[in-house]
């Protein structure tokens, strides 16, 4: 397979609380990678890394090749990496259609002149991107909720769009933060479709999950993390059949079953 | 005549300034307050062109304008990195520092600023001719302003609004956002001071000073921040109420205290009926454009 993200002895600390302790990682292509492991783990600050929200200590984040490690945050965006958000940080006061309209990772619309002049191009960036954030809403059966102020809509459908406008951006590597907890019924069903159907295209996901459960339905391969170490790689049954970090996990989280 | 016309253009200016700042604080969520020094700045350069080099009014403003821009971008530049309450500060000793430095400066004319700024227009119709270029230049920076909110531009503005972190990651460049959006602002500034130099011929620091900030600021809260008739109403309301309580004839020592009454009321009963302004949403729907 091929590999689309590739991180090389990655650390982190935030004065003497390391979260990322010479980490090393592969994801490829069509795979489904879940990050488990106990609260304060460094799951979600490891996203943080990858995505360029905070900028690491040390090590290497290769994206198809490219060294992205020195990028900002929006030129990594650019770069291909998409991600989505535990609390998913949908622009409120914009409607459905506009979130996901502000998802495609290179738009010349958003030049001030080409914007003030209705140059063509960026007509056809707008027509081009109206087309794809539609196409998204109707595989999630949402393409009635275009037009509707984001915050109206009930939780676990913006979920989905939180993970709709991700998808906006075509680059090959996706990272979900909690995309299942609190969804549930078809919107459970629709999100397990969609990334699913996503990996099979060809990106590589990697998913952030409490619910042990959401990341066996989710998931193909899954890391366990503790105290920003990665300390095993295998299937989600082989680890949630392992003692030791069974121990780690629910000595932590009684609820995680 | 010339009163009326005198109005009018007052309101067309403020109307420019007003909808400008609003696009700065409040559709990008800038909060400045260094509005007046970019209106000097207009002013000062188009009146110091016109006055010595002599060249033509319309060369004057433009040049106003690009000073205005580019003394916004080096401003924006060094300040708009750090974070929203820098950019407070910054500006607040920027406008107080600039003004100070204008009050100062021989060729600004100090205190007593400039009073030869060459007359364009002469005769019966000088009036109205301003009146016709200082409404055509507020349409079109209303216009300007409307048509880049309410385009791809203005939504990723709107989006910056809503959530930074969330903009960035989706490969949107907040610091060129800001800049493009504080030069615009500033610009539009630039551009109504020059008319201002030319229509009134006379300009000095005190018509700058950093409290115009605080009447700019009450056009765009009255009408109806982030929104694009907001500013416009505002304005026309803060201008043309002095002039009609002008006409009750007050004696001369009540009625500024009759002004600040009625402008302080009319901002408490804002806050507490309509915070969203005269035509603001005053529901949870909050602003935002149609963008199809």
């Amino acid at each position: 397979m091929e590999p689309i993200l590739r991180i090389d002895n990655l650390c982190k600390s935030f004065g003497g609380i390391v979260v990322a302790d010479h980490i090393d990682l592969t994801i490829s292509a069509g795979e489904i990678l879940g990050l488990i492991g106990p609260n304060g783990a460094g799951k979600t600050s490891l996203f943080n890394l990858i995505s360029g929200v905070v900028p690491q200590d040390a090590g290497k984040i290769q994206l198809q090749g490219r060294d992205i490690a020195g990028m900002s945050l929006h030129n990594r965006a650019r770069a291909g990496v998409a991600r989505t958000w535990q609390h998913m940080r949908l622009f409120r006061t914009m409607t459905v259609l506009e979130n996901l309209m502000m998802g495609p990772r290179d738009y010349p619309g958003e030049s001030l002149l080409g914007s003030v002049l209705g140059l063509g191009r960026v007509r056809r960036a707008e027509t081009a991107a109206h087309a794809q954030a539609m196409g998204i809403l109707e595989r999630m059966g949402l393409a009635q909720t275009a037009e509707t102020i984001v915050v109206d809509l009930p939780f676990g459908q913006q979920k989905l769009i939180g993970l709709a406008r991700a998808l906006m951006n075509d680059g090959r590597l996706l990272l979900l933060d909690e995309p299942m907890a609190g969804v549930e019924g078809s919107n459970y069903e629709t999100m397990q479709r969609v990334v699913h159907d996503e990996a099979a295209a060809g990106r590589a996901v990697c998913v952030v999950e409490h619910n042990v459960g959401f990341i066996k339905d989710l998931c193909t391969t899954a890391v366990f993390m503790a105290q920003g170490k990665i300390l095993q790689r295998g299937t989600v049954d082989e680890l949630t059949r392992s003692r030791e970090l069974t121990e780690l996990y629910f000595g932590t989280a009684e609820d995680a079953a | 005549m010339e009163y009326l016309a005198g109005t009018i253009i007052l309101i067309a200016l403020f109307v420019i300034l007003a909808s400008s700042y609003n696009l700065i604080i409040g559709y990008g969520g800038l909060n400045t307050v260094a509005h007046p020094i970019f209106f000097a700045l207009g002013a000062y350069t188009s009146a110091l062109l016109g006055i010595h080099a002599g060249l033509p009014m319309a060369v004057c403003i433009l040049a106003g304008i690009a000073v205005a821009v580019l003394v916004s971008v080096l401003l924006a530049v060094t300040t708009l990195r750090i974070s929203g309450d820098y950019l407070l500060i910054a500006s607040l000793g920027f406008q107080l520092g600039l003004l100070q430095l204008i009050n100062n400066m021989e060729f600004t004319g100090g205190p007593a600023g400039l009073s030869a700024v060459p007359n364009t227009f002469v005769g019966q119709g000088r009036g109205t001719i301003y009146v016709v270029i200082c409404t055509l230049a507020a349409i079109a920076v209303v216009w300007a302003i409307w048509r880049t909110m309410n385009g791809p531009f203005g939504r990723a503005v709107r989006a910056m609004r809503d959530d930074e972190l969330a903009c960035a990651a989706l490969g949107r460049g907040l610091i060129s956002i800001k800049i493009l959006i504080f030069a615009m602002g500033c610009g539009a500034a630039g551009l109504a001071g020059g008319l201002y130099a030319y229509y009134f011929q006379y300009i000095s620091p005190e018509q700058f000073q950093v409290a115009q900030s605080a009447q700019i600021l009450t056009m765009v809260v009255l009408g109806g921040i982030g929104t694009t008739m907001g500013p416009i109403v505002g304005a026309l309301v803060l201008v043309a109420l002095p002039q009609a309580i002008n006409f009750l004839q007050l004696p001369n020592s009540l009625v500024g205290t009759v002004q600040g009454l009625i402008f302080t009321t009319l901002v408490i009963l804002f806050l507490f009926l309509r915070p969203g302004g005269l035509v603001g949403h005053t529901g949870s729907q909050s602003s935002h454009g149609a963008a199809h």
